[in-house]
């Protein structure tokens, strides 16, 4: 991996506060660390420790007060709305815990709602194949399980083939069994597309199958490390 | 890897459409039929117009006429022909010297002669300075105006067509001809023998007449040969000065020379012009009428005849009516459809709105993904787009087939007009197509492009309220109910305001729907307390052809005198009726009319309100056809005339107006006066003046009202049904919700519907309120651009049925809307937002 790869995703003493005055609180306090192309990393945190707010700042849709984020050498706090939106659109792909798929959209169709978005899209058929839902691919979200809409949102996500998934607590309101389903998803798209996932979680026991674990509380980093012995989805247990 | 993939959210647009196909429905039919309507207005008129003016020069329309009281011998019609100017002087010379001749030809004293001719040159010299003024002699501007003169005389005659006995009208009878103002024939065929006539087709079909049928004009029976529509009476316009036009009880025939000269009231000698240099430009027409008029005066003067009416085609409303109503009714639809449109415009936004503030966490998702501001918001645009276009072709197609025939059957109900051929036109298109298009993308354009604004993060985080969440409102310690409702009130704030301005919309409308009936009746049935006599008997002189004065034995009968003069304005020159009244009148009882000092006069109620008139002001009136003004100052209202006017003592009268002291005009009374020959009578004033107008708009409108107002119950139907139903999706989790803590449907209807309902409420009343201001001032800005005045008159129950139509149209969509809530499962609230 060359000296570029390893710093893929930089950030560099970030900082982020809401409110101002007496209720003012600072979020991130000089967050710094970096992400190497293709790696698999967890923000790990308990409830305000600034996860998510770093998520949404890598994600482009929320700023930072100071400190700067660069992707591939590009810092995001230079580029405009409409490159930002761009830069999401060629770079990023977006998974929520909530899955917010289109109603009125079947599951192919959700899936092309990303396709849509790239010139060199992945073959929509072999990824609903990937997900386990080409069987599924004629039918409504209403009419699926909350573990099939995650892989739902997780292909339309992965289908424009970004350099950087975002994944925001995608397991949150999934049981057990559905969560460690959608944690091998991840884990073999990570593997198939060679994509770098971001993944924020507050379940410590996915840091095991992570290949970079971050830390945050009260808006700093405690942790960061590399995992020497990473293991697969299946072996993970909470 | 594959290549570029079609935008799925396209798909939505029509699983949408289905989806909730009620509500696109509701807003297509609607949406269809009124263009369908505009445009079939559309069409219908432009292909009348053209049938009109085309019929102008195939019908040998005049440019004018005129009517003097005698036949005019071949030297005055060549004089007038030549459009000169005659030599007033010369003749003023002419006609002294030959009485001076006459009176001196047994007396030979040269000096006396010479005397008296000097005394006559000066006499002569200012009454020419008088008719150098009135007839502006010396206009530097005049030029000749050249015609070609055509005999179109006619004879009014009394109609009776169901040959009862009884008179029901008057018909003007004219001879066939092929010269001028000629005819279409609608049915059957020409006159060509004595004892046949041809009679004006909307009249025939008014009072239920046809070919074949028999009718009795001056008290002769003819057999009705033909149905025809004359091209100077487009509209059946008795006088020039009407306000409205007569086809119940007025008419206009054709017969063959001898059956013409069988009739016996008295020949108007109308002669039409057609200018030999005619002109397309407005300016210059009425220059070269001005001119003619110069002219045709003086050349009348010096052939001791007299000028009874003049009229140039474009002041004619015989002629111009129909083609100016329907002008109006084109420009009037559009601005209907306009704002229509508007408020579907606002409906739909508001249903986009709503949908966007559902789907926030999806438009969030798709904001981060990738998905630009534009693509969300040309995604959210094309539902109304679509809708609007799928309407407009449904809508044209239906205009130009069903809905073209059914104004052309409107039209042909009100006016007299000739066969006509359906003409494609681009201005249906432009206004029935592109401008609701544009309408309805710019409203939703800047609504959606404004929700739009938000960053992916508030949509993620469904916080869409400007300038972040805002505090709830602090209420005072009502009971629960009443607090939740005032919630929902203030939750739903844009829907009531829309509901407001539609409820508004409405309510104009209906103003109008009720508002024409009700003022109609109440004319038709006051017209006698408008009238200060029942009869006003105008004389063509108040001497016979002996020189005798004319009188009555008639006990009521009371002598006035009246004229005509106009108050000229940019808008229209209005007929002003100037009277002169007795001392201690019976008929017209103003208190301090004897008492008036020189230039003061009393003005009629109508006068007052149409100009806005005080006591103490200065009203400006002017001769009709001569170039004199006279200026009165006003010192009271008199309020038993509906007409524009003018009342001052006899005596005044006759100084102002230069008649002598035994000279009236007429005779007011009570009762009907049968001892003054017909020949003697230049016209009969009466109650049916008042009335003709009533009914005409009655049976022209009267029908189209009654519809229009169901049609407002269907309006206000279909826009309540949009808004509760966005109010209703929008609480649908909160309703869902409401249903599990255990509320029953009838107290869930009780807080969502009755929030709208008072709401409803309380636009409703105000929409009377105001509805009924807007209208009242619009029919004020038309009844500036007519002769005489009606005031818009709503009675009591007009009020209240207008606050009940649009009640009703909320009551059908209230049933909806409950079985709307009842239908909100249990589990809504627990689903999946998605």
């Amino acid at each position: 991996m060359s000296e570029l790869d390893k710093s893929f995703l930089e950030i560099v003493d970030l900082t982020k506060s809401f409110g101002s005055g007496d209720t003012k609180q600072e979020v991130l306090r000089g967050v710094s660390f970096s992400v190497a192309k293709g790696e698999f990393c967890v923000l790990l945190g308990p409830s305000g420790s600034g996860k998510s707010t770093l998520l949404n700042i890598i994600g482009g849709i929320d700023s930072a007060d100071s400190g700067y984020i660069s992707i591939n050498g590009d810092k995001l706090k230079e580029l405009g709305e409409k490159r930002l939106t761009q830069y999401r659109r060629r770079h990023l792909g977006y998974v929520f815990q909530q899955y917010n798929l289109i109603s009125n959209l079947n599951v192919r169709e959700n899936i092309e709602v990303g396709a849509y978005l790239s010139d060199a899209s992945l073959n929509t058929d072999e990824l609903l194949h990937t997900l386990g839902l080409y069987e599924h691919r004629h039918k409504l979200p209403n009419q699926l399980s909350g573990g099939q809409q995650q892989r739902v949102s997780i292909g339309r996500a992965i289908v424009k083939n970004p350099d950087i998934l975002l994944c925001d607590e995608p397991t949150g309101a999934l049981d057990y069994t559905t969560s460690k389903e959608i944690l091998k998803m991840i884990e073999e798209i990570n593997r198939k597309y060679k994509n770098t996932v971001i993944m924020v979680t507050h379940n410590e026991a996915i840091k095991n199958m992570a290949d970079h674990v971050i830390k945050l509380r009260d808006g700093r980093v405690r942790l960061n490390e590399r995992n020497t012995h990473r293991i697969s989805a299946d072996e993970i247990e909470w | 890897m594959k290549g570029k993939t079609k935008n799925p959210l396209t798909k939505r647009i029509s699983r949408e459409l289905i989806g909730d196909w009620r509500k696109y429905l509701v807003v297509s039919l609607f949406l269809i039929l009124t263009i369908g309507f505009v445009s079939g207005m559309y069409v219908a008129n432009e292909s009348m117009l053209s049938a009109l003016n085309g019929g102008a020069e195939k019908y040998k329309l005049e440019d004018g006429h005129f009517e003097i009281d005698e036949k005019a011998n071949p030297e005055l019609l060549d004089a007038i022909a030549s459009g000169e100017k005659a030599n007033v002087k010369g003749y003023y010379l002419k006609t002294a010297k030959r009485k001076l001749d006459a009176a001196f030809s047994d007396a030979h004293d040269e000096k006396a002669y010479d005397e008296a001719w000097s005394r006559i040159l000066a006499e002569i010299d200012e009454k020419y300075a008088d008719a150098e003024e009135k007839y502006e002699l010396n206009d530097t501007e005049f030029r000749p105006v050249p015609v070609r003169l055509y005999e179109n005389f006619y004879r009014d005659e009394e109609e009776d067509h169901n040959n009862d006995g009884v008179t029901d009208g008057s018909v003007r009878v004219y001879v066939k001809t092929d010269d001028v103002n000629l005819a279409c024939l609608m049915d059957g065929r020409f006159p060509e023998n004595d004892g046949e006539i041809a009679i004006d087709r909307m009249h025939a079909d008014n009072v239920g007449l046809k070919v074949g049928d028999t009718v009795t004009v001056g008290k002769k029976e003819w057999k009705v040969v033909g149905l025809i529509a004359y091209v100077n009476y487009s509209t059946l316009h008795e006088k020039s000065t009407d306000m409205m036009f007569d086809a119940l009880k007025f008419n206009v025939a054709m017969t063959t020379k001898e059956g013409f000269d069988s009739l016996k009231k008295p020949i108007h000698y109308v002669y039409a012009w057609q200018y030999k240099n005619s002109t397309k430009d407005e300016n210059e027409e009425k220059k070269l009428a001005d001119d003619f008029l110069k002219a045709l005066l003086t050349q009348t003067v010096i052939a001791e005849n007299e000028l009874a009416d003049y009229i140039p085609a474009y002041a004619n409303p015989a002629v111009n009516f129909a083609l100016d109503d329907m002008g109006g009714d084109m420009a009037m639809d559009g601005v209907l459809l306009d704002i229509l449109i508007v408020i579907i415009a606002f409906i739909f936004s508001v249903t986009i709105s709503n949908t966007i503030a559902k789907e926030s966490r999806t438009i969030g998702t798709l904001r981060a993904s990738g998905y630009t501001r534009g693509e969300l918001i040309r995604h959210y645009l094309a539902m109304p787009v679509i809708v609007t276009l799928i309407s407009e072709a449904l809508g044209n197609l239906l205009g130009y087939t069903v809905f073209k025939n059914v104004v052309v059957s409107m039209y042909y109900n009100s006016y007299s007009l000739p066969a006509y051929e359906t003409v494609w036109n681009a201005s249906a298109f432009v206004k029935t197509t592109l401008t609701p298009l544009i309408l309805m993308f710019i409203v939703n354009f800047f609504i959606i492009a404004r929700k739009m604004r938000h960053t992916p993060l508030a949509f993620l985080r469904q916080d869409l309220k400007k300038g972040g969440r805002k505090k709830a409102i602090r209420l005072p310690k009502w009971k629960f109910f009443t607090r939740f409702r005032m919630r929902i009130i203030f939750q739903n704030v844009p829907n009531y305001l829309i509901l407001f301005f539609g409820v508004l919309f409405v309510q104009v409308l209906l103003a109008m729907a009720v508002g024409m009936p009700n003022t109609l009746d109440y004319y038709k049935e006051n017209a006698s307390d408008m009238m200060f006599a029942d009869y006003q008997y105008i004389l063509k002189s108040c001497e016979d052809t002996d020189g005798n004065i004319i009188a009555t034995s008639n006990d009521s009968a009371e002598r006035f005198a009246m004229t005509s003069l106009v108050r000229k304005s940019d808008a229209i020159s209005e007929e002003v009726s100037v009277y002169g009244i007795e001392d201690g009148s019976s008929y017209v009882s103003i208190s301090g009319l004897s008492s008036l000092q020189e230039n003061e006069v009393y003005i009629s109620g109508s006068f007052r309100d149409k100009y806005g008139v005080s006591i103490g002001d200065t009203i400006l009136l002017d001769e009709k056809y001569e170039s004199k003004q006279y200026e009165f100052r006003v010192a009271g209202f008199y309020e038993r005339s509906l007409n524009i006017a003018v009342f001052m003592p006899i005596g005044q009268f006759r100084s102002v107006f230069g008649l002598g002291s035994d000279e009236f005009s007429g005779y007011l009374s009570d009762s009907e006066i049968t001892d003054i020959e017909d020949s003697n009578i230049a016209t009969v004033i009466t109650e049916r003046e008042i009335t003709k107008m009533c009914d005409q708009l009655d049976h022209s409108m009267g029908a189209y009202m009654r519809y229009f107002q169901i049609l407002c119950i269907l309006l206000s139907a279909v826009m309540i049904y949009l808004l509760t139903k966005i109010i209703i999706e929008k609480n649908e989790n909160a309703i869902s919700m409401a249903k599990i803590l255990g509320y029953e449907n009838s107290e869930i209807a009780r807080l969502y519907l009755l929030s709208t309902t008072i709401i409803f409420a309380v636009c409703d009343v105000v929409g009377v309120f105001l509805g009924t201001l807007v209208m009242s001032a619009a029919w004020k800005a038309i009844m500036f651009s007519y002769s005489g005045w009606f005031t818009f008159k709503i009675a009591p129950t007009g009020y209240v049925k207008m606050f009940l139509f649009v009640l009703i149209g909320y009551l059908i969509v209230l049933l909806f809307d409950f079985r709307r809530i009842k239908r909100i499962p249990l589990n809504e609230a627990l689903k999946n937002a998605e």
